[in-house]
């Protein structure tokens, strides 16, 4: 049972190692819809919004930037709070989303 | 795949922690905070903090509820919903100051706004109409294949509110109109193809010449309500409203108000009540309006002669909203939210026929119905707040309940087309299933495919031809989506800011969607 379970999970892992990007393109979308949408647009922001575009930006800048909301290494009041609820993994999902977006 | 969506993110509740901090302070007077309000919050809230598409926001209605978690769903908004983040849009002191005006405040009176105030609202944007163009001036084989759909924009106000119109046979938009506050519903001139009307969440009323795309006059005819209907000549429209509570019909050329009507009566358990304006419909059956009374559970039947004249029908339902005719336009299908039933009406005799039950908070937005085998089946949405979730199926001619179709969720507008196989329901339930679209074959009566359309996917909507469906995607999808409507292969889309109801202009031909534009023949003069 255990084995199997177990060969299970490797199999799985293997499929997401195999399809890496794809998946966390999609884990992206998914959590960029759950958590910037509202503010910075699934795709883009409103036009009378005061929040910037992130479509087309570039993937490790994303990264840095939201690390350091996190880390609160750079001082927002709204995204210390917003990027404190994200993982690694989330962060490297949404910008690796937002970057492959056509602004 | 099924990536969970979070829901209320923890962010929210870590900034609801961050904020408790802050400083305070409350620099404004209630005069102030209440333009504030009416400049970002009213058109959805409503003008008298009594709630509108959404809830109150009042003394009573906040009691209990910490400023502090106020002041956090305000900057952040709300995912779930149309509430925008207002983070950047408005200062701190200007959000303090509006969630202490709204915790101190009760619901405000019925505001004046008289049939004086609605006529010296008019503006005329094209003083000689007779400067127009004589036909459309883009490339079109008939006025039906036009669709218009009510583009919110994020705030519900602003650059991104607007009626956008498409050709729905190429699927590109023809034009667009600015309404300055979110557009709610489109209704088409069914004497004159090249007029339309929009009304905004605002009350106001723009008369749109679909064939140069542009507005040529509005009107501001209350502070809030959605109610809208034109008459089968073309020559009126009626409109209705929550705030405050009245009706009013002005002639569709000029805008004019020409009678205003105060909504009230006895309720149906005899309560004398001020009442919201719900639907107003004209029928292709007569020249008079139907307009729904929500609170009072009257409907009110308006004949366009001298003095404008009102028979009025008692004891409808309790929390009247939305209806949809049949029968050339003789008979209207009203839903009562708090009856769970709709009630058939006559608009000849001017009497309730039967009321059939409809599931649970019946909403049936514009209706459906459809001509199988022989039989005319009326298609029931309703928001489903209970354990059973279903679409109504009714034979309108015997008017009884065929079948309760289960359904992933609740539901808000059904879609039909005579040439389409499938009459398509919209899932709203606030979770993965929002994103969702079913389809119920007109024959098996049965759900036979859900499309997974995204963002919160809702008012789907028939081309004119019964070749393509149209859905919103909504607020958190920013896009219409185009299927196939045999296939339901996804054909095109377009984006928008925070579409939602979407109206063919081939409605003024079907009455109500599904019904073939032969069912009308003998319903005409």
């Amino acid at each position: 049972m255990r084995v199997f379970a177990l060969s299970g999970l490797l199999l799985i892992n293997l499929l997401f190692a195999h399809n890496a990007i794809a998946a966390s393109i999609f884990a992206g979308q998914a959590k960029a819809a759950a958590v910037c949408s509202q503010c910075h647009g699934i795709n883009r922001p409103s036009a009378d919004a005061p929040f910037p575009s992130l479509a087309g930006r570039d993937a490790a800048y994303l990264k840095t930037a939201l690390k350091q909301y996190r880390d609160k290494t750079r001082k927002s009041e709204i995204m210390n709070a917003m990027a404190g609820s994200l993982s690694d993994d989330d962060i490297s999902n949404v910008a690796t989303y937002y970057a492959r977006l056509k602004p | 795949m099924n990536t969970k969506i979070k829901r209320l993110p923890q962010s929210v509740l870590i900034l609801t922690c961050l904020l408790s901090f802050g400083a305070e302070g409350a620099p404004d007077t209630p005069k102030n905070m209440h333009q504030l309000f009416e400049d970002n919050c009213a058109s959805c809230h409503g003008s008298d903090l009594g709630g509108f598409i959404a809830p109150a926001l009042n003394a009573d209605k906040l009691k209990g509820r910490s400023s502090t978690s106020l002041r956090s769903l305000i900057m952040t908004g709300s995912f779930d919903t149309l509430m925008p983040p207002f983070f950047g849009r408005l200062s701190d002191d200007e959000i303090r100051g509006l969630v202490k005006y709204l915790q101190s405040t009760p619901k405000l009176a019925n505001p004046a706004w008289t049939i004086d105030d609605i006529k010296a609202s008019i503006k005329v944007y094209v003083k000689d109409e007779s400067t127009l163009p004589a036909k459309p001036t883009y490339q079109i084989n008939s006025m039906d294949d036009v669709i218009g759909v009510a583009a919110r924009g994020k705030y519900g106000r602003g650059a991104g509110s607007k009626a956008v119109f498409i050709n729905s046979v190429t699927h590109k938009q023809i034009g667009e109109v600015a309404t300055g506050t979110a557009a709610h519903i489109i209704d088409y001139n069914p004497a004159n193809p090249r007029w339309a009307y929009v009304k905004t969440d605002t009350a106001e009323i723009f008369k749109i010449d679909l064939y140069s795309m542009q507005a040529v006059r509005s009107v501001k005819t209350g502070f809030n309500g959605p109610g809208l209907g034109v008459s089968r000549d073309g020559k009126y429209i009626m409109a209705g409203s929550f705030v405050p509570h009245n009706a009013v019909i002005l002639n569709a050329d000029t805008l004019e108000p020409l009678k205003t009507f105060e909504l009230e009566g006895l309720d149906p358990d005899g309560k004398m009540v001020s009442s919201d304006s719900g639907m107003i419909l004209g029928t292709p059956f007569d020249d008079i309006f139907a307009i729904a009374l929500e609170n009072a559970g009257q409907v009110w039947v308006v004949d366009l002669k001298e003095g404008f004249p009102v028979t009025k029908i008692e004891k409808v339902g309790r929390h009247l909203h939305d209806a949809f005719l049949t029968h050339g336009g003789r008979k209207l299908m009203i839903a009562a939210y708090d009856d769970n039933i709709v009630a058939a009406i006559d608009l000849k005799d001017r009497k309730i026929i039967k009321k059939l039950d409809a599931g649970c908070v019946p909403h049936v937005g514009g209706g459906a119905a459809v001509e199988v085998d022989g039989r005319t089946l009326g298609f029931g949405t309703n928001f489903g707040d209970c354990d059973k979730t279903v679409v109504s199926v009714w034979d309108l001619d015997k008017m009884e309940v065929v079948k309760q179709v289960p359904v992933a969720g609740g539901t808000e507008s059904p879609a039909a087309h005579a040439n389409a196989p499938y009459v398509a329901v919209d899932i709203i339930s606030k979770d993965r299933r929002a994103r969702t679209i079913q389809l119920i074959d007109k024959k098996s009566l049965e759900v036979v495919k859900t499309l997974d359309v995204g963002g919160h996917a809702y008012f789907p909507e028939y081309s004119a031809d019964g070749k393509f469906l149209y859905v919103s995607a909504g607020y958190s999808g920013d896009e219409v989506v185009i299927y196939d409507s045999v296939s339901l292969e996804k054909v095109a889309s377009l984006p928008m800011e925070s579409p939602a109801g979407i109206f063919s202009h081939g409605r003024v031909r079907y009455m109500t969607r599904g019904l073939s534009p032969d069912e009308m023949k003998g319903a005409k003069p």
